[in-house]
């Protein structure tokens, strides 16, 4: 025991008194709203009508899961954009992590280059490049003309398809450097002895990286695409700006139309319920990805 | 005789390939650094580039890439006639303010938690939930609440949620902080008869000022990216950057260049800012969200 505590004994309510503020407005601010639209979500309370509500039972949550095919279909969108933003994300990040990890000078101002773009604003990201992707004077039609590529100012988002892949890049655009960041940290933390004992061995090269690596960066990797998987569960500020939800409603995203229930048709209770239905999604996703990985670890061990 | 001579050009041959090949693969390893940094880096060039060109040469084609004279004229325009001036200031306002706001409250919480042992559990649960929770799902009461309240289209409204957003994330890095912070020092400025207040004040934030620049950093950029609560809680006169760029989108897939990447540009700025400044905390403050509010 140290001496100063001995010295000064403690008072009973100072840890309370220095850690009160922040409780209390985490109540006020998160912890009560949170329970005040769970309450609303069995109400129906809709800002267009008026301020008198009353009691529905599940009646959103069944409109929402079984007779709004428009929320139905923006989970299938938002697991579209989801899937491949993962996977190039994880396979550009584990690149340019190997990439850098095998240079020694400049290291340090290459990596905080290719980091900016996870630093900005998705909506900001989405801006530029929705400049970008301008049918006028957009650079990429720009570009395409000059080289020979394309003969027609090309409108990207025309069609569902091409949206979802214009989505897809951006979203790689800006997110990637963060596992990048997270994998690069994993390669450094990997002993130089273990390469070492591998050579001896015989394991040089893409048998070091299928051996030595890839194990040792495993657990690196899940942590990563977990967190990427929760934010992109939450996609908004590039839908909104980048593509609306059109063509058509096909790039709404849960986050997206649930703000449409809320601000634009101003259900208040129906949104209260989707967004408690995206909660649950988040949730339940999360437990699988951790069960997931436990039933992996227990086999290996 | 010749099996001996034999040995070693066999040697230094493979040692020259052995050179060769690493040399290639270096060059290779550059090259698609190069690449990268274009890809990553190349719309930022584009927009900035687009700021300062003259309106003639939106149409131009061969397209110009690199304007000759450059021109401030659409930052001009953004900031007199989109307003721009006003909605600027409003972020840097807001920023600062949950900034400060957020280092206040949590800076306490923090030192109870390094010091006596205290609600860490609780603090990492509320952190993790926070982390997973969707802001959509906080939006919705919020709004009726501050409707209610008439918090909404005012600073205070956007800086209570901003602050309390962030405080999960600056107490866990304060924590750290504190940790590494000599207890012997502020316990002699305690027996000096300092009150547990002062002793915080005086000795400790002096030291952890560098610590608690980090969390000012991240915070500050945190609340100037946040768009979300930005867009449902501001009015007419509190809007934010985030809030003045989605309004160019109006025009189509055509719209005002000049005046829309200038806003991008001034958007980005501290980013950049921060990107290089805070190097070290970079996959922390991401993985925390530290960066999207």
């Amino acid at each position: 025991m140290r001496v100063g505590a001995l010295v000064l004994p403690r008072k009973r309510w100072e840890p309370f008194a220095f850690a009160s503020p922040s409780l209390v407005l985490i109540a006020i601010v998160i912890i009560f709203p949170l329970a005040y639209s769970f309450w609303l979500s069995f109400r129906n309370f809709d800002l267009s009508v008026g301020p008198e509500s009353e009691f529905v039972g599940g009646a959103n949550y069944v409109e929402a899961l079984i007779r709004d095919s428009r929320f139905v279909n923006s989970i299938w969108n938002t697991a579209i954009i989801i899937g491949p933003s993962l996977v190039l994300e994880l396979l550009v990040g584990l690149g340019l992590a190997l990439l850098l990890s095998r240079i020694g000078r400049g290291r340090p101002i290459i990596t905080a280059l290719l980091a900016i773009p996870a630093m900005v604003s998705p909506v900001m990201a989405a801006m530029a490049w929705r400049m970008m992707f301008g049918v006028k004077y957009g650079a990429i039609n720009n570009l395409g003309r000059q080289l020979g590529v394309i003969d027609v100012y090309f409108d990207w988002f025309s069609s569902p398809f091409i949206s979802i892949v214009a989505i897809v890049l951006v979203e790689v655009w800006h997110n990637t450097a963060f596992m990048m960041l997270v994998l690069l940290a994993g390669l450094q933390s990997i002993p130089q002895e273990l390469y070492d004992a591998g050579k001896a061995d015989g394991a040089e090269g893409w048998r070091s990286f299928w051996y030595i690596t890839l194990p040792l960066l495993k657990f690196t990797m899940m942590v990563g695409l977990m967190i990427r998987l929760i934010d992109l569960t939450k996609l908004f500020g590039l839908i909104f700006v980048l593509t609306f939800g059109g063509p058509g409603g096909t790039t709404e995203t849960v986050a997206f139309s649930t703000y449409l229930a809320g601000f634009n048709d101003f259900r208040m209770s129906y949104a209260a319920a989707l967004s408690y239905i995206i909660v649950g999604g988040v949730l339940a996703l999360t437990l699988v990805f951790m069960w997931v990985q436990r039933i992996r670890e227990m086999r290996a061990a | 005789m010749a099996i001996a001579l034999d040995r070693p050009r066999v040697a230094s041959r493979s040692a020259r390939t052995v050179r060769i090949r690493r040399a290639v693969g270096l060059a290779l390893t550059w090259v698609t650094i190069v690449v990268a940094l274009v890809f990553f880096l190349g719309p930022f060039f584009w927009i900035l580039t687009t700021s300062v060109k003259a309106n003639e040469d939106y149409f131009a084609y061969p397209p110009v890439w690199v304007p000759a004279d450059a021109s401030l004229k659409h930052y001009a325009g953004l900031f007199t006639r989109s307003s721009g001036a006003r909605y600027f200031t409003n972020s840097l306002m807001i920023s600062t303010l949950s900034m400060v706001a957020a280092l206040l409250v949590s800076l306490p919480t923090a030192y109870s938690i390094a010091r006596w042992r205290f609600g860490g559990g609780f603090l990492s649960m509320v952190l993790l939930v926070l982390r997973m929770l969707p802001a959509i799902a906080l939006i919705i009461p919020l709004y009726i609440m501050y409707k209610l309240l008439g918090l909404t289209n005012s600073y205070l409204g956007l800086v209570i949620v901003y602050t309390v957003l962030y405080v999960p994330f600056a107490v866990w890095l304060l924590v750290g902080f504190l940790r590494d912070f000599p207890v012997e020092i502020e316990e002699a400025a305690l027996i000096d008869g300092c009150s547990r207040l002062r002793a915080l004040v005086a000795v400790v934030v002096p030291i952890i000022a560098p610590g608690l620049a980090v969390v000012a950093l991240f915070s500050f950029i945190a609340t100037w990216n946040e768009f979300l609560f930005a867009i449902v809680l501001t009015g007419i006169e509190t809007k934010t950057m985030m809030v003045l760029v989605t309004s160019f989108t109006s025009g189509g897939t055509d719209m005002f260049y000049g005046e829309a990447s200038a806003s991008v540009v001034l958007g980005v700025l501290p980013a950049f800012v921060v990107a290089f400044m805070l190097q070290r905390y970079l996959v922390k403050g991401l993985a925390l969200g530290g960066t999207k509010g």
